[in-house]
């Protein structure tokens, strides 16, 4: 990401009809239509949202928000020993470790498939335009599109292609039921993230490999150096930031993401994560206090990414 | 790699394969194959089920090729007179009623935004942009509980219905797309040399004309990259069309399609050809301007 060089003019005296001023208002005039739509439908939601939380708002008083009853912590502690939200084994691991769990792994997962399909791209052969376009795929088809041809793939009938090869092939001999079998399913969710969203990693560590000085690999094969070797200390080090930087981003992202687990598996099996269980509490019990309390838990941890991301990140950049 | 030229004597096919394999060579087939396959194999099995018949369907089997290009489960979606309709046709154009004005006014606004961002001095413009950045990264889920409070109360102010609206959606989605817009289109206008503007003010021109004149003829490939975006991510968009739409005749595409998937009797021909339908025009779009998109795709940091 750019950092802006804005050349800062000297401080001079303001005037309503000064050149400069009129150009503040004609700024100002430009960005509000904008900054209005944006900070009142997300940064005001924001922190209503932590104000319902603390309020007892249901589907019955939804139309008279503002006289919702104060319950202080209630809806926090009724989230916090709520079945679905509790650690209980490492089959059924409760949406906040599953949450964790699912995020750092999927994340990772997908930084490294990105990295090896970006390294697969980065050298000119025939058909690598058409090779590129086509691994963007996954990327930009609808989210409900892939993971219903996911379902339909690891269908539990002896007709889904999953259970048809692997019969086939004697691996197994009854059909199973892929995403209704707890931890399998997990695991399963984890791989569709990296295969959905590892174009994402791919581009950025692509276009950042592109960029690489030519001459490194150049002094390196003249000190005869191998191609395993090139790539851990010169292509390596050079991607580092932009591998963090993806990392938090997609960390973010895959910890706050509905979507997915609800359309592949509803949250279910072993996968409830904290966005489906705040569905599950505003949309089907209809308390939305208590989603709002999970939410919060949601927008904590957004908190400490994004604090992360500016010291890890933007410090690197501004560095680099 | 060593390549031995100049032998005179004839090399068969085989020579020619050995001759030309070498480690890296091989690894990088298998993993290029292995990334094809599967990638492409899901959305072959998309297009080749919605061809198929309820037979072929549901047999013991899969049907790996379909017998013949039948439009069975078309049928099931767009035509009146077959038995279990969707009148899918009306759910194609409540996604494009969302979609194409998102993509419009956001388009409009975030280049008014991103000029004044871009070429403007005024106080505070890094602070705002960052902290709309910021705003990027807040979860659509966090927001949608206070949203739909909010927006139900400031409904039964003014007598608008907050459920089963479609402009309702394209506000919520202007909020979700502005962001991204506003950044990319900053970092291009930042990328346009000063100059011709200045020649333009110094000819008397407002900055409003220049804007119109000038710097928009100029970044067309960029307004049309982040138009396609912003179109794409509502055409896609699942969570608010799944909380603020109720009734089948308002629900957007994805909704449709997980309506369809969650039948009693579920027909995966029917999903699957739902399916194609929903991606094979951002696909076309993507593939055709796909030039334009990658640069803003990884400038961007479009949200997935």
């Amino acid at each position: 990401m750019t950092v802006s060089t804005s050349t800062s003019s000297p401080p001079r005296k303001r005037n309503w009809h000064s050149l400069q001023a009129s150009e503040t208002r004609l700024a100002w005039g430009l960005i509000s239509p904008t900054a209005i739509i944006v900070f009142g439908l997300v940064l005001f939601p924001a922190f209503f949202s932590i104000w319902i939380s603390f309020h007892q708002v249901t589907l019955r008083n939804l139309n008279d928000v503002f006289h919702a009853p104060f319950i202080g912590f209630d809806n926090y502690r009724s989230v916090f020993t709520d079945f679905a939200f509790k650690y209980h084994n490492l089959l059924n691991m409760g949406a906040a470790v599953t949450s964790v769990v699912y995020s750092f792994l999927a994340t990772i997962f997908t930084v490294i498939v990105g990295l090896i399909a970006a390294l697969l791209l980065n050298k000119p052969f025939r058909g690598r335009g058409l090779s590129r376009a086509t691994f963007l795929f996954p990327y930009v088809a609808p989210i409900v599109s892939v993971a219903f041809i996911w379902r339909w793939l690891l269908d539990p009938r002896p007709s889904g292609v999953l259970n048809d090869l692997l019969m086939r092939l004697n691996l197994i001999h009854m059909p199973k039921a892929y995403l209704a079998t707890r931890g399998l399913a997990l695991v399963l969710v984890i791989i569709f993230e990296a295969w959905r969203y590892f174009p994402f990693a791919m581009l950025m560590i692509l276009a950042r490999l592109q960029a690489i000085d030519s001459t490194l690999y150049e002094a390196a094969d003249v000190d005869g150096a191998s191609t395993w070797s090139k790539f851990l200390y010169i292509t390596m080090p050079e991607l580092r930031y932009i591998v963090g930087a993806i990392f938090l981003l997609r960390l973010i992202w895959t910890f706050n993401k509905f979507d997915d687990i609800f359309l592949l598996t509803g949250g279910g099996f072993g996968t409830n994560v904290l966005p489906v269980l705040t569905y599950q509490f505003s949309f089907k019990m209809f308390n939305f206090g208590k989603g709002a309390a999970t939410a919060m838990i949601l927008l904590l941890a957004l908190i400490i990414f994004l604090a992360a991301y500016i010291l890890v990140v933007m410090r690197n950049v501004e560095e680099a | 790699m060593t390549t031995y030229q100049g032998s005179t004597e004839k090399r068969t096919f085989i020579d020619h394969l050995a001759h030309w394999i070498t480690w890296p060579r091989f690894i990088f087939a298998v993993a290029m194959s292995f990334f094809l396959t599967s990638i492409l194999f899901p959305f072959y099995w998309m297009l080749a089920s919605s061809f198929k018949t309820y037979a072929e369907i549901g047999g013991r089997h899969p049907v790996y090729i379909p017998h013949a290009l039948r439009l069975d489960a078309y049928a099931e979606l767009f035509n009146p007179s077959n038995p279990s309709f969707w009148n899918f046709g009306h759910n194609i154009i409540n996604s494009l009623e969302v979609s194409i004005p998102t993509a419009l006014i956001a388009v409009i606004l975030s280049t008014l935004g991103a000029y004044a961002i871009a070429r403007l001095h005024f106080r505070g413009k890094n602070l705002l942009l960052n902290s709309v950045l910021a705003i990027y990264l807040f979860p659509g889920i966090l927001l949608i509980i206070p949203l739909f409070a909010m927006l139900s109360q400031i409904g039964g102010k003014l007598g608008f219905n907050v459920q089963d609206n479609l402009g309702v959606l394209v506000f919520t989605y202007l909020a979700q797309t502005l962001p991204v817009a506003l950044y990319m289109l900053t970092n291009y206008f930042r990328t346009i040399p000063t100059e011709i503007e200045q020649a333009g003010l110094i000819d008397g021109c407002t900055r409003l004309e220049v804007i119109w004149r000038i710097t928009i003829p100029l970044a067309i490939p960029a307004l049309i990259s982040v138009s396609i975006y912003t179109f794409m991510i509502a055409w896609n968009e699942f969570l608010y069309a799944l909380v603020f739409l109720n009734s089948r005749t308002m629900f957007t595409i994805p909704i449709q399609i997980n309506t369809i998937f969650n039948d009693p009797s579920p027909r995966p021909n029917v999903v699957m050809a739902a399916s194609t339908i929903a991606s094979v025009p951002v696909i076309i779009l993507f593939l055709a301007l796909e030039r334009f998109l990658e640069k803003g795709l990884s400038a961007g940091g479009v949200k997935g």
